[in-house]
């Protein structure tokens, strides 16, 4: 398919010249994201303001091209690749924060807003907006609703949706509906709110977000245990939960992802250590201590070889710098990463981990793991060559266990990077044929010419 | 009238014993606790015992186009279990099991007939709680709550149902069995089923299996009752304790109308002459109980508050005593109460309560009001009697108006109760054309034949 001329020249009608992008080496900067899908969109568009995208997708369902909304593009599931056609429509123009509201705890932002750059604003004034994804200094608010994404801290505090009040969207046909709103209770109608969010881009483009604020925590402190044994870390993470201890976070790394990092950055991490468990803890001053010493008492319990402990922020940083360089360093094995999101219940970590070790060798590939331990939403990601034919081969049949593993404990395909485009088709194995028809009934029902992202989720 | 094969086909899935068809026995059926509301008969009310079942008599209505009316203890306060359109009344309660106590993992599963209390009275041994308490408790289904999406007392730190529901299997429309969510904290497996279930009234599928997410008792909490000589004042409580940062569990308003009923009631002790009464608890680690009580103190009294606090164990049951006691109290004075649900930005409590009073003294009404003051949520119930014909329509009018200056504040319909009948007329009030015409199309995309609670949320020809 091509957009007709006139359709091109309608579409700068709406948002000028200076906000569409019609060269080749311009729209390929938008034809990929965290995965290694790639689809060059037609057009890359930069709206101003809810009116201009309204107007877009009217027109889209007049000349019937697809729509493809964006944020900064680091999803990790192909969920903002254009299918090779259509529009690429670019939120990032939109990104003002409009309120902070500390009275009603609350704010009101546009969907370009980054991430990091909102936390930083509400904790200016003494409140905190918890969900924090790893990519939190690049992606957007937009894209994090359209994801529900999670972050380390969604293991006290939950993922995006727990923090969504209201939405302002422009629907699939184009007509501008609220949702939701700023009260903390709302029970009017279905919750359009909650299905909108994690729709992954085909059901609404968000134009407006409310959101929840809490009050900022007084104290944290953060914890890095080294082990000997991956198992040992394993049951740490069951224990500590077990005895009622509900850190922020509790991030685990295997030993691939310790010597990656180490190599990376040189943070004097031991490399033969198993697995590193980096814990936070926060609340009242008496809490966090008290907390922080059953959780030493736990680890020494299962046998962990050292934990340093930090409570001044610049020392806290120095014990996330490890966490936060896996995702960079990994690549450096291989250059080709495929990063799973496999979710299981808490207590299946253990079993998890195994299987993940069993496949990796049989499989004979670099399967490093990290990730919310906590939540049970650990991060395999598998180190390939995509030019190695034989070696993605291998991938694909890693990945299918991987899946099956997953399910087989009573876990979920994807806890926080969504279906997108690469596990689109393991959904069935997950939702049944049943699950998948009713997905496309609402589909079908609210966007019923197939313009917002299609080819997405299922 | 349902045709004798239909009964038959029923009875022959269900057995005699879980098929009703006597007038006296319907009768039960035909209305819930919502006041001012039509009774309608359905023409059969069934129980079934499993999913099968459910299924089945959901395929018989299917293929019949009998519509189905799904009723846990049909406690709800808008209209939700009223078969409207005759039909099939499908009674939950015999799919009372708690099938799972996953200690482990901090979940439950349950099926939809299981009392609320039930479920907490099984997880307390394990040291853990579900939090969402809605007034009725020990009467309500977790079925039904999950329909409804209830709130409860403890909601300002808890929050509602919504928050606690992992995974649920559901009969659909088409008679089919769908699973959705699971027993994981994070799940972002294609749209969110589960949450667009929880709050659907029974429209969109029948649930028949519920996963909630528990969590670790609170170690204590503190309870404190706060008098206050004008509104203003306890408004600015509410708003000056969460701008102190603290997020009590509960946080209850009750005004001069509803404490005096309930004195009246219940003898608990409560200042009559009192304008308003806060009713507040801080739970969690001792150390930060007492750290939470001191700010609380320290709010009420800059706000000319009188503070009393629950000593021991039973002063603390008077206290809840008290608030539970509201709404029969106030249901005692006159004949019908009329309970509305409108919710409000915190921050617009003190201008919420204000509008009130001026509708009340607009049209000669009398309304008491309470509620969970932290999240917005009030409850302005007016007391009134259905047979006057004259001051129905003062009422009528009255309410219009409540949900009118809700919305102006920010506000919302129904923070807690559900739209069902009694609030349809109003939701395009607040949804606008397009936000109708997204929740009509997806009802009709998932009920094409409208068999599920016809009548309700929606009106569907619009
Ligand atoms: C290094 C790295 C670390 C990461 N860590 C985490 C993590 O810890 N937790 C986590 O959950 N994710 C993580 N991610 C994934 C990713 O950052 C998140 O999914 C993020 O929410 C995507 O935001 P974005 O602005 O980049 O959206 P995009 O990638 O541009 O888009 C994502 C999806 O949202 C849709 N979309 C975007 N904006 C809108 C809008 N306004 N309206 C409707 N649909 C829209 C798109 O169509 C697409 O389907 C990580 C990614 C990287 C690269
Ligand atoms: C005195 C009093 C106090 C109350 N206090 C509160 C309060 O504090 N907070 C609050 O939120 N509510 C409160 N309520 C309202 C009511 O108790 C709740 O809505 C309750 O959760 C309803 O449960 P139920 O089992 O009685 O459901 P029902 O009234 O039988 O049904 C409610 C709705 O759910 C549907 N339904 C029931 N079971 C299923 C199922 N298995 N699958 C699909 N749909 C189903 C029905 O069709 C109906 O639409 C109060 C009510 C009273 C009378």
């Amino acid at each position: 398919m091509e957009l007709e001329l006139n359709t091109v020249q309608q579409i700068i009608e709406i948002v000028g010249e200076d906000n569409v992008l019609t060269n080749l080496e311009e729209r390929i900067c938008y034809s990929y994201d965290g995965t290694f899908q790639r689809g060059i969109p037609e057009l890359v568009v930069f709206p101003a303001n809810t009116q201009e995208v309204a107007e877009i997708v009217k027109l889209a369902n007049k000349e019937k091209f697809p729509v493809f909304p964006r944020g900064a593009g680091t999803g990790l599931s192909g969920g903002s690749i254009p299918m090779s056609s259509g529009v690429a429509l670019v939120l990032t123009r939109m990104n003002k924060i409009k309120e902070i509201n500390s009275e009603d705890m609350l704010a009101v932002l546009e969907p370009g807003v980054i991430t990091g750059h909102f936390n930083q604003e509400v904790e200016k004034l003494g409140l905190y907006y918890p969900p924090d994804p790893a990519s939190l200094k690049t992606c957007t608010m937009g894209g994090n609703i359209a994801e529900n994404a999670g972050g380390p801290r969604a293991f006290k505090y939950g993922v995006t949706k727990d923090y969504v009040l209201g939405l302002e969207v422009v629907t699939p046909q184009g007509e501008i509906m609220h949702t939701g709103g700023r009260t903390v209770k709302n029970v009017t109608g279905y919750d359009l709110t909650r299905l909108l969010t994690g729709s992954e881009g085909t059901l609404g483009i968000i134009t407006e977000i409310t959101v929840r604020l809490l009050p900022k925590p007084k104290e944290i402190r953060t914890a890095l245990v080294i082990f000997d044994k991956l198992e040992d870390a394993a049951s740490s993470v069951t224990a500590i939960i077990r005895n009622g201890v509900i850190p922020a976070t509790l991030e685990l790394m295997d030993q691939i992802a310790i010597k990656c990092v180490e190599n990376f950055n040189h943070l004097g991490l031991p490399l033969d250590a198993e697995a590193v468990l980096l814990i936070e803890v926060d609340g009242g001053k008496n809490q966090v201590e008290e907390d922080i010493i059953s959780i030493e008492e736990i680890c020494q319990n299962h046998h962990c070889r050292k934990i340093h402990i930090a409570s001044l922020a610049e020392e806290r940083e120095k014990l996330w710098k490890a966490r936060r360089a896996v995702s960079s360093a990994i690549v450096q094995l291989k250059p080709t990463k495929i990063s799973e999101d496999a979710t299981v219940p808490r207590s299946k970590i253990p079993e998890m981990v195994k299987r993940l070790r069993e496949i990796a060798s049989k499989y004979n590939l670099h399967i490093p793991v990290f990730g919310h331990a906590g939540d049970g939403n650990l991060h395999p990601n598998i180190l390939a060559d995509k030019n190695n034919k034989e070696e993605m081969e291998r991938v694909q049949k890693a990945v299918d266990e991987i899946f099956h593993a997953a399910l087989e404990l009573r876990g979920t395909l994807s806890g926080e990077h969504g279906i997108g485009i690469m596990k689109k088709p393991y959904l069935q194995w997950e939702l049944g044929e049943v699950g998948i028809e009713y997905l496309r009934a609402i589909k079908r029902a609210v966007d019923p010419n197939n313009i917002l992202n299609p080819g997405k989720v299922f | 009238m349902l045709s004798r094969k239909i009964i038959d086909e029923l009875t022959a899935v269900l057995g005699k014993e879980n098929v009703l068809t006597e007038k006296e026995e319907l009768a039960c059926y035909s209305f819930d606790a919502t006041a001012d509301m039509p009774q309608s008969m359905p023409d059969v009310f069934v129980t079934p015992t499993c999913t099968e079942e459910v299924q089945k008599v959901v395929e018989i209505a299917s293929k019949n186009k009998v519509p189905v009316y799904t009723r846990g203890s049909g406690t709800n306060l808008s209209g939700g279990t009223i078969p409207l359109k005759n039909g099939i009344v499908m009674g939950m309660v015999k799919m009372n099991k708690i099938l799972e106590i996953d200690a482990e993992n901090l979940n439950a599963v349950v099926q939809p007939g299981v009392i609320i209390q039930d479920l907490n009275d099984a997880v307390a041994k394990h040291g853990l709680i579900y939090p969402p308490d809605p007034g009725t408790v020990k009467t309500a289904t977790m079925g039904g709550s999950v329909a409804e999406c209830s709130g409860g007392l403890r909601g300002l730190k808890y929050g509602v149902t919504k928050d606690y529901v992992m995974g649920l299997e559901v009969v659909l429309a088409n008679g089919k069995v769908m699973r959705c969510g699971g027993k994981t904290v994070k799940n972002v497996t294609a749209y969110d089923m589960v949450k667009l279930f929880v709050g659907s009234e029974g429209t969109l599928g029948i649930i028949t299996e519920i996963i909630v997410k528990l969590i670790p008792a609170p170690e204590t909490r503190k309870s404190f009752l706060a008098s206050f000589k004008s509104l203003d004042d306890a408004a600015n409580s509410i708003t000056g304790i969460i701008a102190s940062k603290v997020i009590p569990a509960t946080l209850e308003i009750m005004d001069n109308a509803t404490i005096k009923t309930v004195e009246n009631y219940a003898h608990v002790g409560l200042p009559t002459d009192a304008e308003a009464i806060l009713l507040i608890e801080v739970d969690g680690l001792p150390e930060v109980v007492a750290k939470e009580a001191q700010a609380v103190e320290k709010v009420c009294k800059e706000n000319n508050g009188q503070l009393k606090v629950a000593e021991t164990d039973e002063e603390r049951d008077n206290l809840w005593t008290a608030r539970r006691a509201a709404l029969p109290a106030l249901a005692q004075v006159s004949p019908t109460t009329v309970l509305e649900d409108a919710t409000v930005p915190r921050s617009e409590i003190p201008k919420m309560l204000k509008a009130l009073q001026e509708i009340a003294g607009k049209y000669d009404l009398k309304i008491g009001t309470f509620g969970h003051a932290g999240d917005g949520n009030l409850h302005p119930t007016i007391l009134t009697d259905e047979r006057n014909k004259e001051e129905m329509e003062r009422v009528h009018k009255a309410v219009d108006e409540i949900f009118d200056a809700a919305l102006k504040l920010g506000g919302t319909l129904s923070g807690e109760h559900g739209i069902g009948m009694a609030k349809m007329k109003y939701l395009e009030n607040e949804f606008k054309e397009a936000g109708v015409e997204a929740l009509r199309s997806i009802k009709k995309a998932l009920d094409p034949e409208n068999i599920l609670n016809p009548g309700k949320i929606i009106d569907l020809e619009g």
